[in-house]
C-alpha cells in the first residue's frame, strides 16, 4: 500500500512516563464509530452471503456454504453487469483524468486570472450528490423537452434518445461519469503541479524545451503519485458505480447500463435474494480492492 | 420535498370521555390509552389529506392515538421487515400482494391472519372472490391466490386509456368499442399530426401496463390466474404471449406510441398528457387526480376495448413451442389492474382488535365515500350518486362498475416470480427497441418462471 506524502514531522518518544492505553484513548471514538459502521457490517455481510435468507426474519435463514458465490460465477446477468462496470473504465478512469489534466496545465503553466474561481467551478460536479447529477442530466438530454435535442434539432442534426438507446446509453452514461469526475482530477493535478520545483521548469526552459516538452519531461513525471491517486480512486468509483445510473437509466433499456452494484441491490431488496446479492457485494468489493491495488503498485510506488 | 411525513392524531375522543361526555357510541371494546400506528404509501397530497381525515376520524370515535406515517413503496418494503426485527413495526402496514412482501412475511410469522376478523366484519365479502384472492394466502403462506385473507385494500386500480376530449374532436375520432378501432383512432390521430399515445418508458413499468393489456384482449381468465397464482402449469411461452408481443412492437412500428419514449419517464410522459400533449395516455386509475387537475373537463376515460369475435387484433404470426393451448377471449378484456396495497396487522400489534376495527373503518361506507369523493378509486362498487356523466371521474367510475360486475380484471404480469419485474420491464424494453422477437421474448419469461420456484 503506497501512503500518501506526508511532511515529515519529527515524533518525540514518549519517556517511561507515558502510558501505553493513552494513545488508544484518543484512539477508541474513531475506532468505536469505525468498528460500527464498517466492520461490523462488513463482516456481517460476509456471513449473510453464506446464506439463503429472503431479509425478512434472520431465523428462516439457511446456511447454504459456498452456494451463493457459484450462482455468482455460473449467473449471466451478473457477468453481463460486470462487463459493463469493464466498458465503463475508460469514461470513469481515463477520460476524465485527461479532462482533468488539461485545465490544470493551462491553470499552471500560464498562469489564469481567476484561478481560485475556475477551480471551484470546475469542482462543483464533483461534490454534487450523483443522484442530482443523474436527475440534471436525465432532464439535459431528455429526447422530448431537453435541451441538448433542442439544439441538436436546431442545428439539422439527429435528435436520439440518448439513455433510452440500446447503442448510445452505456457511453451516455460513461459521459455523464466522466464529468462528474474531472473535476476532482483538475484539482488534485494541479496541486501536485504547484508542488513540483518551479527550478525544474527554469532548467528545462534553459535547455531550450518548448511547453509540450516541459510538460512531457517535467509535470507529467512529477505527478506519478497524483496519477496514482486519481486512477485508483476513479477506478473505484467506476466498479462501484451506482447512483447516477440509478437516476438515469436504473440499469436500462433492457440491461445495456446495468452494473454490478445495481444488479446487487435488485437481487438483494427487489428479488429478496438478500444472501445472494450479499455474495455479489463480497466479489465486488474484493474486486475492487485487488485491482486499485494493482493501480497504486504501478503508478505509486516505485520512487518512494 | 415531503416524502415521508410523519402525523399523530391524538383521539379527542378520550378527552371528551374524561370530561363526562357520552356523546357518541365507541366500539364494543376498552381502546382508551391504545395508540395504533400505522404505515402505508400514501404519503402526498390527496391520498396523504385523505387517510389523515380517515385516521383523524377512528381516532376521535375510538378514543385511540392514531400515528400515520407515509413512505414510498420501496421504502416502505424495505423498512418494514427489519422494523419487525428490530421490535420497532408499527401495528398495521400495507404488505405488497404475493410475492413481493406478502409471502415472506406470512412465512416468518410477521403477519396476523384475519381469517377470524373477515367473518367478524364480513370482509370476504368486500369484494368479488377475484379480486379477494390477491389478498389471500394458505395458513403457512406458500400457496398465493386461496386460503385466507391476510389484508385488506382500500382502494382499487384499473389501468386503461386517459383521452384528450379536444384532440379527439380536433380530428374527429369518436371512443374506440373494439381494438380495431382503436388501432384506426391511433391512425386517425396519428395522420392528424398528434401522437396518439403519450408513453414513457426508461423506468420501465408502463409498458408491462401497456403490453398487460393488449395480451387481456387475447386471453381467458384461467389462463391468466394460473400464470399469476401459479396453478395448472401455465407457461408464458404461449401463443397469446408472442401475438401481444407482436403487436406491440408493431404500434411501435407504425409510430402510434410517443417519439422518444424509451428515453422518458413514466412520469414525463404523464406530465405532457396533463399539459396537453397527444390524444391518449395509458394510467392507471390512481393518475386520475392528477389528469383531473391537469385537463379538467376535457379529460375523458375509457378502457381497453374488446378484440369483437374472429380476434380480429390477432396478427397471424406463428409462434412456435406454444406450450398451452388457451381460448381466445376475444369478446372481453381482462384489464390490467386488482386491488390496491392491503392494510395487513403485523405479529407483536399492541391489540389486534383495535387495528383490525381500525382497517374495517377504512372500508366503511363513510370511508368510501370520501375516498370517491377526492378522485381515489375505492375498492368497492361505486354507487350511482357518484358517477357524473361525461366527466373523466365518472367515466373510470363506471369502467370500473362494469369491470367489476364483469369479472373483467385481470393482473400485473410482473407478480408471477420474485425477479418477474426485473426481467419484463428490461424484455419488453428490448422487444420495443428491436433487441429482440416476440418469441425470444416469451421464451425468456418463461425461462425467469421455471426457474424462480426451483430453487
Amino acid at each position: 500500500m503506497a501512503t500518501p506524502e506526508l511532511p515529515r514531522v519529527a515524533v518525540r518518544k514518549r519517556g517511561l512516563s507515558g502510558s501505553s492505553w493513552e494513545p488508544w484513548l484518543y484512539l477508541l471514538p474513531g475506532l468505536l464509530i469505525f468498528t460500527l459502521f464498517v466492520v461490523v457490517p462488513v463482516l456481517g455481510t460476509v456471513a449473510i452471503s453464506f446464506a439463503n435468507w429472503n431479509g425478512i426474519a434472520w431465523s428462516t435463514a439457511a446456511f447454504t456454504g459456498v452456494d451463493n458465490y457459484i450462482t455468482a460465477v455460473t449467473d449471466s446477468l451478473f457477468w453481463g453487469a460486470f462487463w459493463n462496470n469493464l466498458v465503463l473504465i475508460p469514461y470513469f478512469v481515463i477520460l476524465p483524468a485527461i479532462l482533468g489534466l488539461i485545465p490544470a496545465t493551462v491553470v499552471h503553466q500560464m498562469g489564469v486570472r481567476g484561478a481560485a474561481a475556475f477551480r471551484a467551478g470546475l469542482f462543483l460536479p464533483y461534490i454534487m450528490p450523483g443522484v442530482l447529477i443523474g436527475v440534471v442530466w436525465r432532464w439535459l438530454l431528455n429526447p422530448v423537452f431537453g435541451p441538448v435535442n433542442a439544439v441538436l434539432e436546431r442545428l439539422g442534426l439527429p435528435t436520439p434518445s440518448w439513455l433510452g438507446d440500446f447503442t448510445l446509453a452505456l457511453p451516455a452514461v460513461g459521459m455523464i461519469g466522466a464529468w462528474a469526475a474531472y473535476g476532482f482530477c483538475f484539482v488534485i493535478f494541479l496541486a501536485g503541479m504547484q508542488k513540483i520545483q518551479p527550478d525544474l521548469y527554469e532548467a528545462a526552459r534553459l535547455d531550450g524545451a518548448n511547453p509540450f516538452q516541459e510538460f512531457t519531461a517535467v509535470t507529467l513525471p512529477g505527478l506519478r503519485r497524483e496519477i496514482a491517486v486519481v486512477l485508483s480512486v476513479n477506478l473505484i468509483n467506476a466498479l462501484r458505480a451506482f447512483d447516477v445510473i440509478r437516476a438515469t437509466t436504473d440499469g436500462g433499456p433492457g440491461r445495456e447500463t446495468e452494473v454490478v452494484a445495481l444488479y446487487m441491490i435488485d437481487t438483494a431488496f427487489g428479488a429478496k435474494q438478500v444472501g445472494y446479492g450479499a455474495s455479489i457485494a463480497v466479489l465486488l468489493a474484493v474486486t475492487t480492492l485487488v485491482l486499485s491495488l494493482l493501480v497504486l503498485r504501478l503508478f505509486g510506488e516505485r520512487d518512494g | 420535498m415531503d416524502r415521508r411525513r410523519f402525523i399523530t392524531v391524538t383521539g379527542g375522543g378520550a378527552a371528551g370521555l374524561a370530561l363526562g361526555g357520552s356523546l357518541r357510541a365507541g366500539p364494543a371494546f376498552a381502546a382508551q390509552g391504545t395508540t395504533l400506528e400505522f404505515w402505508d404509501t400514501l404519503n402526498a397530497e390527496t391520498r396523504l389529506q385523505v387517510i389523515e381525515q380517515l385516521a383523524t376520524s377512528f381516532g376521535e370515535q375510538a378514543g385511540v392515538t392514531v400515528q400515520h406515517r407515509g413512505w414510498t413503496l420501496d421504502e416502505l418494503s424495505s423498512t418494514l421487515p427489519r422494523s419487525v426485527d428490530s421490535n420497532q413495526a408499527p401495528d398495521i402496514a400495507q404488505v405488497n400482494n404475493g410475492e413481493a412482501l406478502a409471502g415472506p412475511m406470512i412465512r416468518a410469522g410477521r403477519l396476523v391472519s384475519l381469517a377470524p376478523y373477515a367473518s367478524q366484519y364480513g370482509w370476504d365479502q368486500q369484494l368479488p372472490p377475484a379480486l379477494q384472492a390477491r389478498n389471500m394466502f394458505n395458513e403457512d403462506g406458500t400457496v398465493f391466490g386461496e386460503g385466507q385473507l391476510w389484508g385488506v385494500s382500500i382502494e382499487a386500480e384499473i389501468v386503461g386509456f386517459y383521452r384528450n376530449k379536444s384532440r379527439f374532436e380536433e380530428n374527429g375520432v369518436e371512443v374506440p368499442t373494439t381494438f380495431a378501432e382503436l388501432e384506426t383512432a391511433m391512425q386517425t390521430l396519428l395522420d392528424g399530426g398528434v401522437t396518439p399515445l403519450v408513453f414513457g418508458n426508461s423506468d420501465g413499468w408502463t409498458a408491462i401496463h401497456l403490453f398487460g393489456n393488449i395480451l387481456g384482449t387475447m386471453v381467458s381468465r384461467e389462463y391468466l390466474d394460473g400464470l399469476v397464482y401459479r396453478s395448472g402449469d401455465m407457461s408464458f411461452e404461449d401463443d397469446a404471449m408472442v401475438n401481444a408481443a407482436t403487436k406491440f412492437r408493431e404500434w411501435v412500428d407504425r409510430g402510434f406510441l410517443q417519439e422518444g419514449f424509451s428515453g422518458i419517464t413514466s412520469d414525463d410522459a404523464a406530465a405532457l398528457f396533463q399539459a396537453g400533449e397527444g390524444a391518449m395516455l395509458m394510467q392507471g386509475s390512481w393518475q386520475l387526480p392528477a389528469v383531473l387537475e391537469g385537463l379538467g373537463e376535457s379529460a375523458g376515460f375509457f378502457l381497453t376495448p374488446p378484440a369483437e369475435g374472429g380476434g380480429t387484433a390477432t396478427p397471424a404470426a406463428t409462434p412456435s413451442g406454444a406450450a398451452t393451448p388457451v381460448a381466445a377471449a376475444t369478446a372481453s378484456v381482462l384489464h390490467v389492474g386488482g386491488v390496491g396495497i392491503p392494510y395487513s396487522i403485523i405479529t407483536g400489534a399492541q391489540d389486534p382488535d383495535v387495528a383490525a376495527e381500525f382497517i374495517n373503518s377504512l372500508i366503511s361506507d363513510e370511508a368510501v365515500n370520501t375516498l370517491l369523493d377526492a378522485g381515489v378509486l375505492a375498492a368497492a362498487e361505486v354507487p350511482a350518486d357518484k358517477i357524473q356523466a361525461a366527466t373523466v371521474t365518472g367515466e373510470l367510475y363506471s369502467a370500473w362498475n362494469e369491470a367489476l360486475a364483469g369479472d373483467a380484471i385481470g393482473h400485473y404480469l410482473d407478480w408471477a416470480s420474485p425477479t418477474m419485474y426485473d426481467t419484463i420491464t428490461a424484455e419488453l424494453q428490448r422487444l420495443l427497441a428491436g433487441e429482440t422477437d416476440p418469441q425470444a421474448f416469451a421464451a425468456t419469461l418463461q425461462q425467469d418462471y421455471a426457474q424462480s420456484f426451483t430453487a
